[in-house]
């Protein structure tokens, strides 16, 4: 099984990855829309128009006016600002879980694949992981852990690793049958210049479209933690806790939960959007192995 | 496997059934169906003070006493009773021809056999049965209960069912330990009788035909009860939003606890109808007594109570002002146990005082250790500003958020903590207050309080003991084991359908109630 | 062929073995205790530790896993600390909600899915496949439960159409009526799992589309709709398919945010209960389910793949 060898060449330079962009123009949507989430997060405290802790008991729940864009919580807070916050947390848990993921699951993925005998036990380990749903692993290990940011990210993480160490161990077998590969092999480089020359370099692409779609999904399942009441701290603002905290209140005000979601909605799309883009420019055969089962 | 032959065995047992009961589905009582917040504990009255479980076990399980409208103890499987030695002796008479769920007659023997399986495992059991007290039978229809020293609040530990003596029948009672009793030894005297518990489905109780009624008319939770409703079916609902969307959409009939916010637009919508609770509940920040910073620093403890403004904390948890009042009596205004003292250090709400109290107290900056969950929303949100009043005051409380059963272990470990939040209603006697119980977290031991304890309970004078209570009440805010937060009345929503409600005194009732 | 499957399923059986001496030490690792929960809040440490005693929640670890696997294995899974059922039981009583959940949400997602996924793939490159594709992105990229409390105030708060939570089973009064309360929840459910289900059949349809034999199909002069049923669905099929079962299991435990939602009594909704409540002998049996679940979806899915695909060599 051979690939042609010329979709396997190095990432090249910024034509490269501009492409996908420009053969999907809704693609660069998603990444004006990821760049603002960007601009959110820095200047924050710029665009805030309030401190997003301040109470204020005597304007709770107001709806979105004048004063308050989007109205204010269940504690008078102001909801604009809490959502600029907010964006903070959800790069910080999207970046926190896709590093978690690819830390992890690189090198366990690429050691098993070129180290058989140990390999083998250790994609069985994983694959008894695999076993477990990702959001009851997540949530196990939140309450093992106790709640807190590093927390979720490594209980959402979890779900992540497994997925990710598989598709760089069938990437890693792949590129070590290839012609190149194993004619470098044959000349008697080390292990440490194969990986270093051949492998990592080409798992750059398949990884960042793996990055992207993990990206989506951390947000997804961040969000679902804080609705459980088990994600992070409720006293950091994040668009899932304040889902969960203004859920109590749908019926008397349900623009409170419009806002946190639809910027969830948006990141997710975005990212999923930039993800796909990426994917159709990559291998077929590489392809196939992303973004089914997340 | 298991899966597939018990949906079958079940589809065969509901076809049969289906067979055999055809005409009589819309017989005239109907079944009121209510939204729990969750799933109850098991209905073992004597052994869990969780809320859903007593809100069911009231219809299925009957004490010696109960409670009228006015919180005074009033008989229910009781006739009437003697008091003897000085109160040390306590004669109770029953009434005749009470039969329990399974057919048998009520007699002293499963009255005292109840009685001693909650002196040994109940949660309240001790603060009546204490070292050297006993029961025992003497007569049919009689049981004499002997105390090593005259218990003043006997007949509301008698009379409150929660963790308190319901009436097993005796085979039941003696064999029980503290294990909850399994589900098909739910049999009380009560006028619904337990059917079925379908996890997370409902819990059913139907009436119960053979319940003999007392004939003095209904009064709060006592006197006459009639089961209107053929059966109710209590469902766990866990969200506030789908409990108030199901009774708009005419799934329920009754929910409980629905949150503050909602109550100004719910009480102007003719759709529900909105049932405020008797008495109110409060929430407490327990200080640590064992343990800690907080530990003997009565100066320090006052600095944080005279920086803690409760008008914020309330309307943030409770909403509209209807449904709070911030009032420092442990006991609401009315109650007979209502009392001024001490209350001038209630809601100081001073952080400059309270700064110089702090540093009168030696305190350095040191992080104080506030522990609460998530789990209820009121006790979250009032921590989240408790701590903000606590920085302008410059003392520096860090919350440790966990969920409700991480908190209930973690509160038990005097190390782990310095305040941890929780709520409670407040008991027919003053005895039954947690902070008075030097168990309960917090563990409030000091001679002053000791003492004062031995005499509130050593007298049944109620003159007496009312003022040993405004001593202790006084001592409260001197010494701080906890903060009360305020009063809150919490509320719950009906459908305009239901007719004649009992006005729920700790728990909704539905004897009496019926459909219009 | 037959020793490969005697090959698998011993290392599914190997599988089984692991997973179970991980959820024992996981859900032990919890902090908390059910016994709290059971007496209330009023009850003091002293108590708690009694109970805890009688229960047996005081044995050494190793011997509290060692009796629940042997009694495991003779099908008794224990009792619920809180039902104080026999857990099998209670188990069955919420799988009904959640096979049943699941099933209507398949339903919705093969009916929305396959068809939009086949016409975007056979419009490939088009405005249409632009549009459907990204409708899809978009509803994989929503929260569930932020629908469904959309959904719950919408039509049966408002409009009154649907019931607003709950699920009765179909086997008690209202019979298959009952059905209605699950079509929100599953509506819900639907749409991200539609979405993938859709991309997935258009991934798989291009692939096959760019196979030999289809070539050869269409060099011969095959009418491209007879290609298009005939060889490319039928083909696609099978990644479909495989991804159904995986879908369809992954069902019954995520869906457990859904079901907190609606207040649904299915499985996932009885794992984070139990979570909450500590309920250990709950927990560990629920999840003992569907990893077993999960294994056997995973290893008939790889047998019939061998099976049916004459491509995939035997090793």
């Amino acid at each position: 099984m051979t690939v042609a060898a010329g979709a396997l060449t190095k990432s090249g330079g910024i034509r490269t990855w501009l492409a996908p962009f420009v053969a999907r123009p809704i693609a660069l949507v998603g990444l004006a829309v990821l760049i603002a989430v960007l601009i959110l997060a820095a200047a924050a405290p710029l665009l805030a128009p309030y401190n997003p802790d301040a109470y204020d008991a005597l304007i709770r729940l107001s709806p979105p006016n004048a004063l308050h864009w989007f109205g204010t919580d269940q504690l008078g807070r102001d909801t604009l600002s809490r959502v600029i916050y907010s964006s903070r947390m959800a790069l910080l848990v999207g970046v926190g879980v896709v590093v978690f993921a690819l830390l992890t699951g690189v090198p366990i993925g690429v050691f098993s694949a070129l180290f058989p005998r140990l390999g083998h036990v250790l994609m069985r380990i994983v694959d008894v992981l695999m076993a477990f749903p990702s959001l009851l692993l997540a949530l196990v290990l939140i309450v093992i852990l106790g709640p807190s940011v590093a927390n979720s990210i490594i209980a959402i993480g979890a779900g992540f690793l497994t997925t990710t160490t598989r598709i760089v161990y069938g990437l890693t077998l792949r590129l070590k049958t290839e012609t190149y590969v194993e004619a470098s092999r044959s000349m008697g480089s080390r292990t440490g210049w194969l990986v270093h020359k051949h492998i990592l370099p080409n798992l750059i692409s398949p990884l960042l479209v793996q990055a992207s779609f993990v990206f989506a999904f951390a947000q997804l399942s961040a969000a679902s933690l804080d609705f459980l009441g088990l994600g992070a701290p409720p006293d950091i603002p994040s668009w899932g806790n304040m889902l969960a905290e203004s859920r109590n209140f749908i019926t008397r005000a349900p623009w409170l939960l419009f806002f946190p979601g639809m910027m969830i909605v948006l990141t997710a799309f975005a990212l999923n959007l930039v993800g796909d883009a990426l994917r159709d420019r990559l291998d077929p055969r590489f392809r196939e192995m992303l973004g089914r089962k997340i | 496997m298991h899966f597939v032959l018990g949906l079958l065995r079940r589809c065969l047992v509901v076809i049969a059934t289906a067979l055999l009961l055809t005409a009589n589905a819309n017989a005239a009582g109907g079944t009121l169906r209510y939204a729990a917040v969750s799933e109850p504990a098991p209905l073992d009255v004597m052994l869990t003070t969780a809320g859903v479980s007593l809100v069911i076990g009231m219809h299925i399980f009957e004490a010696l006493y109960t409670i009228d409208s006015h919180y005074e103890p009033q008989p229910m499987l009781a006739e009437g009773e003697k008091l003897d030695d000085g109160g040390k002796t306590i004669v109770i008479t029953l009434r005749q021809g009470v039969h329990f769920h399974n057919g048998k007659e009520m007699t002293s023997e499963d009255v005292v056999a109840s009685l001693q399986r909650w002196a040994k495992y109940g949660v309240r059991g001790k603060l009546l049965f204490v070292d050297g007290a006993s029961s025992e039978a003497t007569g049919k229809y009689e049981v004499t209960i002997k105390l090593p020293e005259p218990n003043g609040a006997w007949k509301n530990l008698l009379a409150h069912l929660e963790g308190g003596p319901a009436i097993y029948p005796s085979e039941i009672a003696s064999k029980a330990t503290d294990q909850p009793i399994a589900q098909a030894d739910y049999i009380g005297t009560g006028p619904y009788m337990f059917k079925e518990w379908r996890p997370n489905r409902y819990i059913e109780i139907v009436r119960f035909d053979g319940y003999d009624a007392r004939t003095n008319p209904g009064d709060g939770y006592s006197g006459k009860r009639v089961a209107n409703f053929d059966a109710i079916r209590f469902f766990p609902v866990p969200d506030v939003g789908t409990r108030v969307s199901g009774i708009q959409a005419g799934d329920y009939d009754y929910a409980e606890t629905i949150s503050g916010d909602l109550y100004d637009q719910l009480s102007s919508d003719t759709s529900v109808k909105v049932v405020k609770a008797g008495a109110p509940l409060f929430g407490l920040f327990f200080t640590n007594s064992k343990a800690g910073i907080l530990k003997d620093n009565y100066k320090l403890r006052r600095a944080i109570e005279m920086a803690f403004c409760r008008e914020d904390a309330l309307r943030v948890s409770f909403g509209p002002q209807a449904l709070w009042n911030a009032q420092g009596s442990i006991f609401p205004p009315g109650n007979f146990w209502y009392s001024t003292a001490g209350t001038d250090k209630y809601n100081e709400c001073d952080p400059v005082g309270a700064k110089a109290l702090a540093k009168e107290a030696g305190y350095d900056g040191t992080p104080i250790r506030l522990l609460t969950s998530t789990n209820y929303q009121t006790h979250y949100d009032q921590a989240t500003v408790f701590v903000k009043q606590m920085a302008a005051a410059g003392i520096n409380v860090q919350m440790i958020v966990v969920d409700w059963a991480t908190l209930l272990k973690m509160r038990g470990q005097p190390e782990q903590w310095d305040i941890f939040v929780t709520h409670h209603g407040g008991p027919p006697d003053p005895i039954l207050l947690t902070f008075l119980n030097d168990g309960y977290p917090g563990w409030w031991t000091s001679p002053e309080i000791t003492a004062a304890k031995k005499e509130f309970t050593s007298t049944a004078d109620l003159t007496l003991r009312k003022k040993v209570w405004d001593h202790i009440q006084e001592l409260y805010y001197e010494q701080v084991p906890a903060m009360k937060v305020g009063d809150a009345y919490s509320y719950d929503i009906m459908s305009p359908k239901v007719d004649n409600l009992v006005s729920p005194l700790f728990w909704p009732v539905f004897f009496n109630a019926s459909f219009k | 062929m037959w020793s490969y499957v005697f090959k698998r399923a011993g290392a599914t059986a190997l599988t089984l073995v692991a997973a179970s001496v991980i959820i024992f030490a996981f859900i032990h690792l919890i902090p908390g205790d059910p016994i709290y929960i059971r007496l209330g809040d009023m009850a003091t440490p002293d108590q708690v530790d009694a109970v805890r005693h009688s229960l047996g929640l005081d044995r050494p670890i190793l011997i509290q896993y060692l009796s629940w696997v042997s009694d495991a294995l003779h099908g008794d899974l224990g009792q619920s600390i809180f039902y104080q059922m026999p857990i099998m039981s209670v188990i069955a009583d919420h799988a009904e909600t959640s096979l049943l959940l699941a099933s209507i949400t398949m339903t919705w997602v093969l009916l929305i899915g396959v068809p939009i996924g086949m016409i975007s793939a056979m419009r490939h490159g088009t405005w249409l496949d632009q549009v459907l594709s990204g409708a899809a992105m978009l509803m994989a990229s929503v929260p569930t439960f932020w629908v469904g409390l959309y959904m719950i105030l919408i039509f049966a708060a408002w409009l009154g159409w649907l019931p607003s939570s709950g699920y009765p089973s179909i086997f008690d009064d209202g019979g298959l009526a009952n059905l209605r309360y699950l079509l929100l929840p599953s509506l819900t459910l639907a749409a991200p799992n539609a979405a993938l289900i859709l991309r997935l059949t258009r991934a798989s349809m291009l692939d096959v589309s760019r196979e030999d034999y289809v070539r050869t199909a269409r060099a011969k002069g095959i009418r491209p709709w007879q290609v298009v049923t005939r060889h490319i669905f039928r083909n696609a099929l099978l990644a479909v398919v495989s991804a159904f079962g995986f879908t369809f299991a992954a069902l019954l435990s995520e869906a457990v945010v859904t079901e907190t939602v609606f207040a649904l009594p299915g499985i996932g909704r009885l794992v984070v209960q139990s979570i909450m409540q500590r309920d250990y002998p709950v927990i560990q049996g629920v999840v003992l389910v569907i990893v077993v679940l999960y294994l056997l979806v995973n290893l008939i899915v790889d047998l019939s793949y061998r099976m049916l695909d004459p491509r995939v060599e035997l090793q």
